[in-house]
């Protein structure tokens, strides 16, 4: 394991959204964990993140969300297939109600933690889904 | 399960006279409207005026959210509105700009320019009811030109309207939408208030602590912080503006987020009376006990909502409104039961105001003042909250100030170190929510609510109404006021710019327009997100 490289995360806050809390407290718990996280922070457009992504070579894509127009995660869920990064898989976090979750789902997200999820079933599922 | 207050101190399961034997009543708490006000301003308490209950208004275009507000007075909010502004507006950049047509409207009205807010208040008095405008403080001089304006067009006189229409320029550090750098916000929200102080305006302006709170700050850390930003801000105006600190003081209003932990939320409230009262007397020099008062009203935590069994969130809203109700305060807004979804529906509206007339009108709260003074773990607790709020107060001081100690990234650390503790005692189990690691159930199960939206054909119609209307405006009128504020901006920092801004909002110049100019003459882009160039030949 240990010779192994790292996990390597993207983190980053969608759109206008300044919620910054939430995706910061996980990209701790992931750093904790032994993962590498690239922390794009706020004011992120769905290009920024595709580039980002595409620079550093990332093995998974996290995106913090507490709004009500799910717009830019469509957007970006479009930019990621025509960039052929279709074997990064993005998952999603924040208060997103269940109709929003399931059109999310439908676009391509693959997964979805919802408020109040832990720190673990998060760390589990990127380690589970992060082919090595 | 951990019997401590969220800061940190260990609670003991009985109190006694010992524990405040050092107090003196006189001295340290007084009676309601003496010094140093930990019980309050009014003697006669609620009975002399029952605390504004009212509802969070805001959400897409300024037509729908007029018919919102029209609707909350039916259902029989008439003592103030309180609208919030949506994203685009918040860091400000028109809904037509390529990012604002995707979220314009989002958790809020969109309001870049005064068209929207004479929308916005269409049928609805500006006066005789308190109008209470906040999202970001990017707007706060726009938002005193829509006054203005609007004012004079209904032949009234700008000091008939109160209410609060600006806020403080740290919430950006605390996770609200806002992209304009600090030295430029500050700049200008020392212009709105000393505008508004000179011109006698009854408009007050928010500087929270809510923000911070509900971005995982604590209950100590919170006073620290409020204190922290008063004392610089007020400061300012005294020493840079050189204001008179009895005038200035009818500026400041704090919204208070109260959550759950109901003893340390009213103890709180009845510790930021007293801390303020001692800083304007001892450090301000205020001479009247006016000015040693702090206008305070409360918002019920949007952070204790849950997503899991939202029903469950109309108990914890009535426990914290009458928190927020025995603690003392001038109004109260509640973050509702669908909080953890979307913008307050209808239903969850008329659930909160509910809430609120329960609490006022059949629990007997509002017939005596600070009713829980005297009691030996309130007192307790209020010393404490406030002893361990100094300590922070403090550190926040030796840092250079608020500005100082959020430039060094002391602010924002101290707060996500404090979310950090919460998320972990959740976790482990510490720290027990009913629907969350405490009586949960299966989400097939869960409660069924209605959900309000905003979807993106409301942001692109939105965007499609600005950017056509744009162009009707009479714009070598425009071109003109604008040219005004990017010249005046490109002064002194201390020379105002909110007569020349007011003159540009009454020619229909937009937010993005007019504080894109102000941005530029400080050397910044124009677009907030460098995506846009400035469109004016300056």
């Amino acid at each position: 394991m240990s010779n192994k490289p790292k996990i390597k995360v993207l983190i980053s806050v969608i759109g206008l959204d300044g919620h910054f809390t939430g995706a910061e407290i996980v990209s701790r718990f992931l750093m904790d964990s032994g993962m590498e996280v690239v922390y794009l922070g706020i004011y992120q457009t769905p290009e920024m993140i595709v580039n980002a992504a595409i620079q550093e070579s990332v093995d998974i894509i996290g995106i913090s969300s507490h709004a009500s127009n799910y717009e830019q995660i469509g957007i970006l869920m479009d930019l990621i297939k025509k960039s052929g990064l279709n074997d990064v898989p993005v998952m999603c976090g924040g208060s997103i109600p269940e109709q929003h979750a399931r059109a999310l789902k439908d676009m391509g997200v693959s997964k979805i933690f919802l408020p109040q999820s832990t720190s673990q079933s998060i760390i589990n599922y990127i380690t589970s889904t992060v082919k090595r | 399960m951990k019997s401590e207050t969220d800061y940190g101190l260990e609670i003991k399961p009985v109190y006694t006279p010992e524990d405040i034997a050092h107090v003196n009543y006189d001295k340290d708490i007084g009676n309601p409207g003496s010094y140093p006000f930990v019980r309050g301003y009014h003697q006669n308490g609620y009975r002399s005026r029952v605390w504004t209950r009212r509802m969070t208004g805001g959400i897409g275009s300024s037509r729908r959210t007029n018919e919102q507000l029209k609707q909350f007075r039916e259902m029989g909010q008439t003592q103030g509105i309180l609208v919030i502004c949506d994203r685009p507006s918040a860091m400000p950049i028109d809904a037509d700009h390529p990012i604002g047509r995707r979220e314009a409207g989002v958790l809020g009205w969109h309001c870049t320019s005064l068209l929207e807010f004479e929308e916005l208040m269409d049928g609805i008095p500006l006066t005789g009811q308190s109008i209470t405008l906040l999202g970001a403080a990017p707007m706060n001089p726009l938002r005193l030109g829509y006054i203005v304006a609007l004012a004079e067009k209904r032949g009234l006189d700008w000091k008939e309207v109160h209410g609060s229409i600006t806020e403080y320029p740290f919430g950006h550090i605390f996770g609200q939408t806002d992209n304009l750098p600090l030295d430029l916000n500050t700049k200008l929200w020392l212009d709105s208030a000393e505008f508004i102080v000179r011109n006698k305006l009854h408009l007050r302006s928010g500087i929270l602590s809510q923000h911070f709170q509900e971005s995982g700050g604590n209950n100590a850390q919170a006073l620290a912080i409020e204190i922290a930003m008063l004392k610089e801000l007020l400061g300012k105006l005294v020493n840079e503006r050189g204001l008179d600190f009895d005038d200035l003081a009818l500026i400041p209003y704090e919204l208070v987020s109260i959550g759950s932990r109901f003893f340390e939320e009213i103890a709180k409230v009845r510790a930021l009376r007293r801390m303020y009262a001692k800083m304007a007397k001892e450090t301000l020099k205020a001479k009247t006990n006016k000015a040693c008062q702090l206008l305070i009203a409360i918002h019920t935590s949007g952070r204790t909502m849950t997503y899991q069994q939202p029903l469950n969130n109309i108990a914890r809203c009535a426990i914290q409104t009458l928190a927020g109700a025995i603690a003392g305060c001038t109004a109260i807004d509640n973050a509702c039961l669908d909080n953890a979804y979307a913008e307050p529906s209808a239903f969850a509206a008329r659930m909160s105001l509910n809430t609120q007339h329960i609490v006022s009108d059949e629990t007997g709260v509002t017939d005596v003042t600070d009713p829980l003074a005297g009691s030996y773990f309130v007192e307790y607790l209020t010393n404490k909250v406030e002893e361990e709020a100094y300590k922070i107060l403090h550190q926040i001081e030796d840092q250079g100030g608020m500005i100082a100690a959020v430039n060094s990234g002391f602010i924002r650390n101290m707060m996500l170190e404090s979310a950090r503790q919460k998320q972990k005692e959740i976790e482990s189990g510490e720290r027990l929510i009913v629907g969350v690691n405490e009586l949960v159930i299966p989400p097939e199960e869960d409660d069924d609510i209605p959900i309000q939206s905003v979807g993106i054909s409301d942001s692109e119609e939105i965007a499609q109404r600005m950017e056509n209307w744009k162009k009707t405006r009479n714009i070598p009128l425009l071109n003109e006021k604008i040219a005004q504020v990017y010249c005046d901006a490109k002064k002194d920092a201390a020379y105002n710019l909110i007569p020349s801004i007011i003159e540009a909002v009454k020619a229909y110049g937009t937010a993005g327009e007019i504080i894109g100019v102000i941005r530029k003459a400080w050397g910044y882009h124009y677009d907030p997100l460098e995506m846009i160039d400035c469109p004016f030949d300056l």
